[in-house]
């Protein structure tokens, strides 16, 4: 490619991701600020002072559980929400990834009655908006007594979550040839030890994928817990955050320095496995 | 392995037949057991409901917008983020991103950046000389519209750009090599080679782009709550705020049949356009 070609590229890549990742870029400039810094107008694009008080705030202001009672502010949850969050984003991620991958396993290599059927439900309920089914699950669960509880949250997100993960490795498991696995069987392994040892490995990058987007979508899920939490120690970080709201002003560095502290988890992870995600949905999200 | 299929019916089929049931049933928040059937009662109401009629209209506007510039940016970053440079993995990485972004923090951040006292949008096109007044973004009806369109493009673009990019990666590179030779331009071989080959895929996408962001709820309730006024509302929202604020859970649930409904006609429309189950038929 000619020099100057690339560099024009290279310009214009710049500029776009400038922009896609400005409010980002904001978000953690505005965290940074003193207050006094925060609502001055004309608005500062690099903080003149730098303080890291929100972030003390969030993650050692105090736990609930040794300072109860009203009167506490939002902010003094923030732990609590987090680790809500990461035990139900862990939680459904495990729950939908061993149903979808045996269920896949068994949809393409064996046969029986409705074989066909369930890759048509998965993308049909891959297309549900989760408005459509939350209430009727929220009934359910005041009859189980389970609302207010992980629990509920749990077995939400896998309803969000397993159509995807169950189209996506059904994807994946009808590309692995099975000629390899009859051979083992004829050398007289388990059908058992064929999976662990034969399938799992090789369905790998679609397991990745699967949890990725799993993980991304009941960590990033606000509307489940919206209607199903009560108690404020409960609450997903995403209900949680918007509790800053409820005071008659707004705190923009504690809400930026949350925007930042909810998204790295996410960034982490992404950054990590990037390769995986855009392979898995190429090979499961859209057929070639 | 045959119990796992009863797993994907209590989690795939059962929260939508219940959806239906409720639908039909009056619920009394005061008693929860007694659930009189109601015939069609609710989808009357629905029906007759003006602000329902003004959200159906409102969901098309806002779909409609979105699709079409997540399709048209997605496609282009794509055939950009495609070209052989050093460190594309970075800027890659930079512009899918916003798909990862908990919606949450995106109208948090958006509420921030469209604040019309202090926000650093209004200051931007200010001193840019764009504007001479601050504008209320999201308190001006047709101005909240567009910034919960922008939001969607800017979280949802990525998808298009991952979709596509996947898809381009398996055009054989032959095809341009025996264009180049014939003599064809860059522009010749993107209309000739590049669309046609995207021509299923892009449908694909656009198909499901347009259906889930009909059914969008996070992204405008958190921003907006629907408002000013009602001037945001969408399906999704009247469905929530019916059996919420309302506490007409049938009424709720009539709405969300009505977008399920809906939505089976897009999925006809996916299963046609993408040939899903194809070859099935033919083995």
């Amino acid at each position: 490619m000619k020099t100057w070609v690339a560099a024009i590229l290279y310009a214009v890549l710049s500029a776009i991701t400038l922009v896609v990742c400005f409010p980002l870029l904001w978000a953690i400039s505005t965290s940074l600020k003193p207050k006094s810094e925060i609502f001055a107008w004309p608005p500062t694009l690099i903080p003149q002072q730098i303080t890291f008080e929100a972030y003390r705030e969030l993650l050692f202001g105090g736990s609930v559980a040794s300072a109860p009672g009203a009167g506490v502010p939002p902010s003094a949850y923030f732990l609590d929400w987090f680790m809500n969050s990461v035990i139900v984003a862990l939680g459904s991620t495990v729950i939908s990834i061993t149903v979808a991958t045996l269920a896949a396993y068994s949809l393409t290599r064996f046969r029986f009655w409705g074989q066909r059927s369930v890759p048509y439900i998965a993308i049909l309920g891959y297309m549900v908006p989760s408005v459509i089914f939350v209430f009727p699950m929220f009934l359910t669960m005041v009859s189980l007594d389970l609302t207010d509880t992980l629990f509920s949250l749990i077995l939400g997100y896998v309803c969000i979550t397993l159509p995807f993960c169950l189209w996506l490795m059904w994807a994946f498991f009808r590309g692995v040839p099975i000629e390899i696995e009859e051979a083992a069987l004829v050398d007289g392994a388990s059908r058992l030890r064929v999976f662990w040892q034969i399938v799992l490995p090789m369905a790998l990058p679609g397991i990745i994928a699967a949890s990725i987007f799993s993980l991304i979508v009941s960590w990033n899920d606000y509307l489940f817990g919206r209607v199903f939490m009560n108690s404020m120690h409960k609450l997903p970080l995403t209900v949680g955050v918007m509790h800053f709201f409820d005071g008659t002003h707004v705190d923009w560095g504690l809400m930026m320095a949350s925007s930042v502290l909810m998204t790295l988890p996410m960034a982490i992870l992404f950054g990590f496995m990037q390769r995986h995600l855009v392979a898995g949905f190429g090979a499961g999200a859209v057929k070639g | 392995m045959l119990p796992l299929i009863l797993a994907v019916g209590i989690f795939l089929v059962w929260p939508i037949v219940e959806a239906v049931r409720l639908s039909f049933v009056r619920y009394n928040p005061l008693r929860p057991d007694e659930q009189p059937f109601a015939g069609l009662d609710n989808y009357l109401f629905v029906l007759d409901d003006p602000l329902f009629w003004e959200s159906f209209y409102q969901a098309v506007v806002w779909t409609g917008w979105s699709t079409v510039l997540q399709a048209v940016l997605g496609v282009g970053l794509a055939l950009l983020l495609q070209q052989p440079l050093r460190g594309m993995n970075a800027f890659r990485g930079m512009l899918l991103f916003p798909y990862i972004v908990p919606t949450v923090v995106i109208a948090l951040n958006w509420r921030w950046l469209f604040n019309s006292e202090i926000g650093i949008v209004n200051h931007l096109l200010l001193s840019a000389g764009i504007i001479h007044d601050k504008i209320a973004w999201l308190s001006t009806p047709n101005m909240a519209m567009a910034s919960a369109i922008l939001l969607n493009v800017w979280k949802y673009t990525p998808f298009v750009i991952i979709v596509v990019l996947a898809r381009l990666q398996t055009i054989p590179t032959e095809l341009y090599d025996a264009a180049k030779v014939d003599g064809a331009g860059a522009f010749r071989r993107f209309r000739d080679i590049t669309l046609p080959q995207l021509a299923e895929v892009l449908a694909v996408v656009i198909v499901f782009r347009t259906i889930w962001t009909f059914n969008k709820f996070e992204e405008i309730y958190l921003l907006t709550r629907g408002g000013p006024g009602t001037s945001t509302y969408n399906l999704a929202l009247y469905a929530f705020d019916q059996s919420i604020a309302n506490l007409r859970m049938g009424v709720g649930a009539a709405a969300g049949v009505i977008m399920l409904i809906l939505l089976l006609i897009g999925a006809v429309f996916y299963i046609r356009v993408s040939g899903f189950g194809r070859e099935e038929k033919a083995a």
